[in-house]
């Protein structure tokens, strides 16, 4: 199973991945993917969620669940078993918990060695950041209408993949 | 022993209590936090360095959802966040911030305001407050300095002169009166300049009692959607000092309502006017826990049940409204429910817990009911008795604030399928009432929430049927005519109506005339032609006073010129400090900071327009001219929502003044 976001990128089984990506290349690359109603797929949202009205909700396999703080998402992630978690990051929740951050994210890649996790934000911000030191993929798509272009390069400590993909995206492998 | 006070200190608890004379009693008070691990044996080496370095022993927890075994950790806030990193957030903590005082009161069965014989659910209640009042005159927001100081007491004492003399006197006649109370405008702003001149003039503060000052911090806060602002505070030990201009709880329920918040939250005076009903419901809901030994988490994080997307969807809706018809009717009865959300979490038994064991009674129910009984009393009370107004109002507060705090984020007791839960029974009530109102052939005109507003009769038959079928007790209000405004579109506004009711009085939401940012010289003029309809008991009434009502709004904009600009102030809570576009409150922002006044978002600032086009606004108290076509532009706005009363022909009457473009001018 796996869920692509533009032609040639594909988030893969067992991965965790951290998606900065303009809201609908998200919502597209979920409704076009008919392989997902098979799987048991989490949705977890914060306190909003700029991608649920959008996503096609007939799948009865499409579960949602909403944290509220830090804690409640701590629980939720202890709990999963879904084939494909996607987080919907919310940086209020890591208000004066940015403590918990380092646990979480440690969570993501734990779970993502069994499922699909997709760490998802429109832009970042730097609890994002926090998260996604342990994400195995870190792939940003820049709007389209970016006039500086539609790739953006991440400084980050984490070794780097380059290669021409289309739209110019870059995937950061984590070894 | 009446309690006026409480607060932590030196390892124990200190109750001032008030017996002809004040006495400060003190008592050795550590209590414990609770500590649940989820695996107590891959933390056994935390548990054992926590016996060894502070007093911890083995418990059994009980919280709303039931027993955990667990430890007693006799330390502080400080070691139970270390011990929650530690355990990689692997662990449930209890009681680690709950007040001291507060947790004392509750174990021990006491309150403050009341004896130990009191009940803090009665409506009446004495005090024997010795109150002073202390007004500084000068503005809060311009000087540092107290140079104008008046105080009420058995007289009235104007203080005046240069800032050292003037705070000498002060606290010579506070040390002198010895007051348990201080009523004080701007108190928590002033509190602070106060201190500073004491100590640069080397004078002795005697605002508390033993010499103490408990220090809250100031804070800009998102609370409904909105910026709000707390000014920091200093507390004085053993004397109560209500800052009434920025307290809320003592706006709405005057000294009654600060003192009944204070009984039923378990919080000292001083705390409960500082506090908002949300944090005085919260507290409460502590005071009741602890009272029945129930552990108060730390933290949330039990999480919403994991939800198919349509479940959610159709969990998550909100309350119920009809859009009424744009318009004006005659015979109108408004049925609104007491109290309608507490009523359901009481009666469909909505908690926390109760949302998977649906048996067993919840917490929350429980906490309530009495709460609930109480403002049913005191609103039946204050028909007949005005003194309970200031409790009834608060209790309505605390109320109303209780169904939005269960879906709070950080809420001790609170979990969103009770929110919803809620929302989804008040829904079918509504629908119910309304499918209840048309059987009985009256005509539903417009519903919100918890109204109904009718034409028909016998509207008592009506109620008693509503009350019967949904067991939840209601009101009726009957109007002569009212207003039902309409939005841009043309379509029905759902919170914008006025309209005379049968004693006489116009009720108002959402015009001008209600609305906090409106200029005192446009809401004057919409009051006086409130005033005027007022006298109308229908709708033929009303257009025999069609002309006088528009004099009103003629002669208005004739004499808006001469208006002194300080009646022309917008006053707006301000959500940043910095616009990406401009406007009128980024540039209001921009004008207090060059005259020199710091402002925090959630501040309320009040301006006048001088120019809109270009975005130029004045302080207050520097405005010496106004935008005339901008304050035209509000007084046929004001007319506008008026003029609905009328019928659609009446229509605003645009520019009588001839004043067709921006001018400033000075007066």
């Amino acid at each position: 199973m796996l869920i692509e976001l533009r032609r040639g990128m594909a988030l893969h089984p067992c991965t965790f991945n951290a998606v900065i990506a303009p809201e609908k290349v998200m919502v597209s690359a979920l409704n076009s993917n008919t392989d997902l109603q098979r799987f048991l797929f989490l949705y977890v949202s914060g306190n909003y969620s700029r991608l649920l009205s959008s996503i096609n909700r007939s799948s009865k396999n499409f579960e949602v669940q909403r944290a509220f703080t830090s804690h409640q998402l701590f629980t939720i992630l202890k709990e999963v078993s879904h084939t494909v978690l996607l987080l919907e990051h919310d940086p209020t929740l890591f208000e004066g918990a940015e403590n918990m951050l380092p646990q979480i994210a440690e969570m993501l890649k734990d779970i993502g060695r069994e499922s699909l996790v997709i760490l998802y934000t429109p832009s970042i911000d730097r609890s994002f950041s926090v998260l996604m030191r342990q994400a195995d993929h870190i792939i940003e798509i820049a709007p389209a209408e970016d006039p500086v272009g539609t790739t953006r390069h991440r400084s980050s400590r984490l070794h780097r993949t380059e290669g021409n993909h289309p739209y110019g995206q870059r995937t950061l492998e984590v070894t | 022993m009446w309690i006026l006070d409480s607060a932590y200190r030196n390892g124990g608890v200190d109750l001032w209590t008030k017996d002809r004379t004040v006495t400060r009693i003190h008592h050795d008070y550590v209590p414990p936090f609770y500590i649940h691990f989820h695996d107590p044996h891959s933390h056994h080496e935390m548990i054992d360095v926590l016996e060894e370095r502070y007093r911890s022993e083995e418990c059994t927890i009980k919280t709303i959802f039931g027993e955990f075994p667990g430890y007693s950790v006799y330390a502080g806030r400080d070691v139970a966040e270390a011990i929650e990193k530690q355990a990689n957030f692997d662990a449930d903590l209890y009681n680690v911030d709950v007040r001291r005082d507060q947790r004392f009161m509750a174990e021990q069965g006491i309150a403050p305001c009341s004896t130990e014989n009191d009940s803090r659910f009665s409506p009446e209640f004495t005090h024997e407050l010795n109150i002073a009042e202390v007004k500084v005159l000068d503005d809060p927001a311009l000087s540092a300095f107290c140079s104008d100081i008046e105080i009420i007491h058995d007289e009235t004492t104007l203080l005046t002169g240069q800032t050292k003399d003037v705070l000498a006197d002060l606290f010579f006649i506070i040390a002198s009166i010895d007051p348990d109370l201080i009523l004080m405008p701007d108190a928590d702003r002033w509190m602070p300049k106060i201190r500073k001149q004491a100590l640069k003039y080397d004078l002795d503060m005697p605002f508390s009692r033993n010499g103490k000052y408990r220090q809250m911090d100031s804070r800009s806060y998102w609370s409904y959607g909105r910026m709000e602002h707390k000014e920091s505070a200093l507390i004085p030990d053993g004397r109560i000092l209500i800052d009434t201009e920025q307290s809320f709880v003592y706006q709405e329920g005057g000294l009654e309502g600060v003192l009944m918040a204070a009984r039923i939250s378990g919080l000292s005076p001083n705390l409960s006017s500082r506090f908002t009903p949300g944090t005085l419901i919260s507290s409460y809901e502590v005071y009741e826990a602890v009272k029945r030994g129930i552990a108060v988490p730390f933290r949330k994080s039990d999480p919403e049940l994991v939800r198919h997307v349509a479940t959610l969807q159709a969990a998550d809706r909100g309350g119920m409204m009809f859009q009424p018809s744009p318009g004006i009717y005659e015979n109108v009865d408004e049925l609104d429910f007491t109290s309608m959300y507490p009523s359901i979490i009481v009666q469909s038994n909505l908690s926390p817990e109760t949302i998977e064991h649906t048996g067993r009674r919840g917490f929350l129910p429980v906490a309530l009911e009495p709460l609930l009984d109480l403002r049913i009393t005191t609103k039946r009370l204050k028909k007949i008795d005005p003194k309970f107004a200031g409790i009834d109002s608060i209790l309505k507060w605390m109320l109303v604030t209780c169904f939005g705090y269960t879906g709070y984020k950080n809420a001790k007791f609170g979990r969103i399928e009770v929110h919803e839960g809620i929302t989804g029974r008040s829904r079918d009530i509504l629908l119910k009432t309304k499918d209840i109102a048309e059987e009985m052939n009256f005509c539903v005109l417009h519903g919100i929430v918890d109204c109904l507003w009718v034409q028909g009769a016998p509207i008592a038959a009506l109620k008693e049927r509503v009350e019967h079928e949904t067991r939840l007790l209601s009101e009726i209000e009957h109007f002569d005519w009212i207003v039902f405004e309409p939005m841009n579109d043309g379509t029905g506004a759902y919170n914008r109506y006025f309209g005379r009711l049968s004693d006489g009085s116009i009720k108002v939401r959402g015009i001008a005339a209600r609305r906090h940012d409106t200029p005192e010289y446009v809401r004057d003029m919409q009051g006086r032609m409130l005033k005027v309809i007022a006298g109308a008991k229908s709708i033929a009434e009303l257009e025999q006073i069609q002309e006088e009502v528009k004099n009103i709004f003629r002669d208005s904009v004739k004499a808006l010129p001469a208006a002194p600009s300080k009646s022309m102030a917008i006053s707006r809570r301000i959500s940043r400090l910095t616009y990406a576009h401009r406007c009128l409150e980024g540039a209001a922002v921009q004008a207090y900071q060059k005259q020199g006044v710091e402002v925090a978002p959630g501040m309320k600032i009040r301006y006048v327009v001088t120019d809109a086009r270009r975005y130029q606004v004045r302080p207050e108290w520097v405005a010496d001219s106004f935008d005339i076509p901008f304050y035209t532009a509000l007084l046929e706005k004001a007319w506008t929502e008026i003029s609905f009363a009328f019928g659609k022909e009446a229509g605003p009457e645009k520019n009588p003044g001839n004043f067709s473009h921006p001018m400033a001018m000075s007066v």
